[in-house]
């Protein structure tokens, strides 16, 4: 029964006996400690998802507000993708971070904020999960300030008050729901006994918007958005690729509970929250891929890029319909490897050459042909073409979006999608076809092979057959969700 | 009735006796003194405690047998022996966590002096907290005013006459106001013990007669205390006495002093006038909206100032229009938030002062933010807690601020008119403490290049170390396990009507 405590302990204890022993372990056996715990940690996050059968409430911190984990299909997706991305983001930063300094620190905290986003996946209602929520900013902003630059700190500074500022927006719609409730504990279909047309009801909507706007900011929606392209690059790229592929989705997940588990969605179906989140997602999607098309910046591309491709997966929740949902679930999974690699092969080009823009890179896929053609396998998975990662779930959001009861957004959430697919070839595929043909003036001579080291290169093979194989069977995935998504809607 | 009925009247004697025994005792034993004191105190405080939620009622205990009104009373209940532990507790640690920099701020010759200002503002904290007189309160309040203009004093520099004098003439007019109100109200009612006015106040309004006199008195009343308790407009004198003090002293006069002077109102507003007859004056609006200005003017005034102890002193304004909030709402759920955040407030105030003493050591002395860069690498366990204090100040879980933020929201669901005015204004102040504080944290946590100053370890400051753990425990204890306590302060709300 405890067990579902030692995959969040563990990383947690991990984290902090590294943050407070005090010599210098020395860099060898500090990536092998680090590197057992990791894998420890993963393997026990399997068996806690493989035997618990139920519930577990920890203690209570006030009379009506356990705390309390358990463990459901949503937390089985999104605990699976968390192990992943931290385990290959983990082996690839043992390179990596031999050109910062302090790793000890990085590792510290990195092992925490592991062991809190465990624990996020396994909350089993919303004070829990605010809890959590809250800790994983802490715990992951030290993330991004590593390298202590005055760029990096303010970085930092600005990620930690768009995301206590928003943490606090969803504490106040806590506060009503709390007092509204029976219970906050997440249930299938929601738990608020109040209908939207009543006076209450009215009220109520004007909480789900403020909560969405509000866990929202972890998730980069627009108009809070901006803390993301500046935070993401800062961080070193193993950070900025377990920050933009996992970290940010805990603001999914917050989305999926509160929406799906608490409110319900027939509580918001067909309401003005309904109409003002699409048309956020939209707009979003449409400003993330124009930003990142503009942007010169490798990282920043990329977490442009981010913000672009959440809102995807945010554009499937807000449709409630099961294929949509279904959609969603998917380009998380998607998503989150396609994205963890580009920013591993971002790091790895800027490990070897030290570059970062995208016009210095001229030439790149004669010197690195391994870690470009990765690039370019998950880019077209991101862009959407199959058998790929992406064209699988944006075939579910399309489908989704056009069945749903959403009026005018049905046609124009297909067309956004089509449009920002084409954006995405736009920014994602010229540092390939720079890369491989550089022109007839390049001089290919002077070239040499420049891979990275293995434990650099076998992550991102992983992270690129893991994004080909979800497109490829998605219906394990498909199938294993079915019931549970009906039992949602 | 038995023996432990006497615990009150033997703490408020043994604290008030033991500060004339130091007066001929040498610093050093005067210090020991002071220690045993505390501890018996908080002990016998600790045993009446369990003794009354035992028995489940409180008692009136008449000193030397004589009956009012030619005897004195003293009154205990759960709330009362609870916050005398509780004050105990913080003013232990206070002590302890500063006993090393005394010799650095007070001249060793006056150490003595000190502790015999320590142990006469533990008794009239003591009595403010058990009397059923208002007329001992009154004295009491006045012996706690004295000393603790001493405890500002006696470290002699400029900016500390200067910030004692301004405390005086501020806490006099205070303590001048409540005897003004406490004289209209001995002129309507005839009796100066609580229970009796009570009796005549309900009459009195039954009656509608002498309306007006009442509600100045309970005005007058109400503004001495906010005076004292530097309620935000009031709360000029308030950063100067923190900021410059010694570190114990400006613990203490932040956890304690003005925890004391709230208690007394609280008692007032139960015992004297009536919870309910209070709540229908206008006099709870005045409250609310002063408490909400002060929660976002105090913050705000934390956030321009330079000087880390200033800087903690401008919270104290914040969180103490927290505590008048509560008040405001006018329920019962307010009112237990309120007594919950002076307990969250006390534990986190004064580990923030004694932890930022820790950081101002490793930088020169300075305390100014620009010399604090980087001191939690310096001393790391002032720097840990420090960060532990400023995560409850801001209100993270687990930690005590936000099981008080908690309270106090759900408390301002339940009231109608004055829901939204206070969770916008506490959604506003928490992510006002956020700036400050994670300003604070970041800039002791930033890398300064070549620093000419040492490093401390954990063998250079033992004690101060032990005491800080201690504090964040007391501050994990209250937000992890924050039901008991929440029970104990409705029992003894229940227990004063």
């Amino acid at each position: 029964m405890y067990l579902i405590l030692l995959p969040i302990l563990f990383p947690i204890l991990a984290g902090f006996c590294l943050l407070a022993y005090r010599k210098d372990p020395g860099r060898k056996l500090l990536t092998i400690t680090t590197g057992i715990c990791l894998v420890i940690t993963g393997a026990l996050v399997v068996v806690a998802l493989m035997g618990t059968k139920q519930g577990l409430t920890l203690f209570h911190l006030t009379k009506k507000l356990p705390i309390y984990f358990n463990i459901d299909k949503i937390s089985v997706i999104f605990s699976l993708l968390t192990v992943i991305v931290f385990l290959c983001a983990g082996f690839f930063s043992f390179v990596y971070m031999k050109h910062e300094q302090k790793e000890k620190r990085y590792y510290g905290y990195y092992l925490m904020a592991f062991g809190v986003l465990n624990a996020l996946c396994f909350a089993g209602n919303l004070i829990t999960f605010y809890l959590f929520f809250e800790l994983l900013t802490l715990s992951s902003f030290p993330l991004v300030l590593h390298t202590g630059s005055k760029e990096a700190v303010m970085a930092g500074l600005k990620y930690l008050f768009y995301s206590l500022c928003g943490a606090y927006a969803s504490l106040f719609g806590i506060y009503f729901l709390y007092h509204n409730c029976e219970t906050l504990t997440f249930t299938a279909g929601g738990v608020l006994q109040i209908s939207p047309a009543s006076r209450e009801g009215s009220f109520f909507l004007l909480i789900a918007f403020v909560m969405i706007l509000g866990f929202g900011v972890k998730a980069g929606m627009f108009p809070m958005h901006a803390w993301l392209p500046t935070a993401h690059p800062a961080a070193p790229a193993p950070a900025s690729a377990v920050l933009s592929a996992v970290i940010v989705k805990a603001g999914v997940l917050a989305l999926i509970r509160v929406i799906y588990f608490i409110f319900g969605t027939g509580f918001l179906q067909g309401s003005w929250v309904q109409t003002a989140w699409l048309t956020l997602t939209l707009v979003t999607i449409f400003m993330g891929s124009m930003l990142a098309y503009r942007e010169p910046v490798l990282k920043k591309r990329l977490a442009y890029s981010t913000v672009s491709q959440l809102y995807y997966i945010l554009f499937g929740l807000a449709v409630m319909n099961e294929e949509a949902f279904t959609g969603s679930l998917l380009h998380v999974l998607a998503h989150g490897f396609i994205k963890s690699t580009l920013f591993l092969t971002a790091g790895a080009i800027i490990y070897t050459t030290g570059k970062t823009r995208v016009d210095e890179l001229r030439g790149i896929g004669k010197k690195m042909p391994f870690t470009m053609w990765c690039y370019t396998i998950v880019s077209l998975g991101l862009i959407g073409i199959p058998p790929t990662g992406g064209f699988v779930s944006k075939w579910y959001l399309a489908m989704g979006g056009l069945t749903g009861d959403i009026g005018i957004f049905r046609y124009l959430g297909a067309a956004v999608l089509l449009v920002s697919a084409l954006l995405t070839a736009g920014y994602l595929l010229p540092l390939t076809i720079q890369g491989f043909f550089p022109g007839a003036d390049y001089d290919d001579t002077a070239c040499r092979k420049q891979e990275p080291a293995r434990l650099m290169t076998i992550p991102i093979l992983c992270l690129t057959i893991l994004s080909v194989l979800v497109g490829l069977f998605p219906n394990i995935i498909t199938n294993y969700l079915t019931d549970f998504v009906s039992t949602l809607l | 009735m038995d023996f432990i009925c006497n615990f009150p009247f033997f703490s408020i004697l043994l604290s008030l006796f033991s500060g004339t025994i130091c007066s001929i005792l040498p610093g050093k034993a005067a210090k020991i003194v002071n220690r045993v004191v505390i501890i018996t105190v908080g002990i016998l405080s600790g045993i009446l405690l369990v003794y009354l939620l035992d028995s489940g009622e409180s008692f009136v205990y008449w000193m030397g047998h004589f009956p009012a009104p030619w005897g004195n009373e003293i009154r205990a209940g759960v709330l009362e022996a609870g916050m005398a532990l509780f004050f105990c507790i913080i003013m232990y640690l206070s002590m302890a966590g500063g006993a090393h920099k005394l010799f650095d701020e007070v001249e060793e010759s006056k150490h003595n002096l000190y502790y015999i200002l320590i142990n006469l503002l533990l008794s009239s904290l003591l009595a403010l907290v058990y009397t059923n007189d208002m007329f001992t309160a009154y004295v009491f309040v006045e012996i706690n005013t004295i000393s603790a203009c001493g405890l500002i004093m006696i470290r002699q520099v400029g900016r500390t006459i200067e910030a004692a004098v301004r405390y005086m003439i501020m806490s006099l007019l205070g303590s001048g106001l409540l005897l003004f109100g406490l004289c209209i109200m001995y002129d309507l009612t005839g009796h100066l013990l609580m229970s009796n006015i009570k009796e005549s106040v309900s009459l009195l309004i039954q009656n509608g007669e002498y309306q007006i006199p009442l509600i100045v008195s309970i005005a007058l009343m109400c503004v001495g205390l906010c005076i004292k308790s530097a309620l935000f407009p009031f709360h000029a004198w308030l950063p100067d006495a923190y900021g410059y003090s010694t570190v114990s002293s400006a613990a203490i006069l932040s956890s304690l002093v003005s925890k004391g002077y709230i208690f007394l109102l609280i008692k007032i507003i139960y015992r004297v006038i009536g919870f309910d007859i209070f709540n229908s004056t206008r006099i709870i609006d005045v409250l609310f909206v002063f408490g909400l200005m002060g929660m976002i003017f105090g913050s705000l005034s934390a956030i321009k100032e330079g000087d880390i102890r200033r800087m903690i002193a401008f919270s104290s304004v914040a969180q103490i229009g927290y505590i008048y909030m509560g008040f405001g709402m006018g329920t019962q759920a307010g009112m237990v938030a309120s007594v919950f955040h002076i307990l969250s407030h006390a534990a986190t105030k004064s580990l923030l002062f004694i932890a930022a003493i820790g950081l101002t050591e490793v930088s020169g002395g300075s305390r100014k933010f620009i010399d604090l860069t980087g001191a939690g690498y310096r001393n790391k366990w002032a720097g840990v807690a420090f960060t532990a204090g400023s995560l409850s100040m801001v209100g993270v879980p687990l930690f005590s601020g936000f099981i008080s933020k908690l309270l106090f929201a759900q408390a301002a669901v339940q009231v109608e008119g004055k829901m939204l005015a206070a969770l916008i204004v506490l959604g506003i102040s928490t992510v006002l403490n956020a700036i400050y504080f994670m300003k604070t944290v970041i800039r002791i946590y930033t890398a300064a290049g070549d620093t000419p100053y040492p490093c401390i370890t954990f063998k250079d400051m033992k004690v101060h170390a032990v005491v800080l753990i201690l504090f964040v425990i007391l501050n994990v204890l209250l937000g992890v396990s924050s039901q008991p306590i929440v029970n104990m302060i409705e029992q003894g709300l229940a227990m004063f009507a």
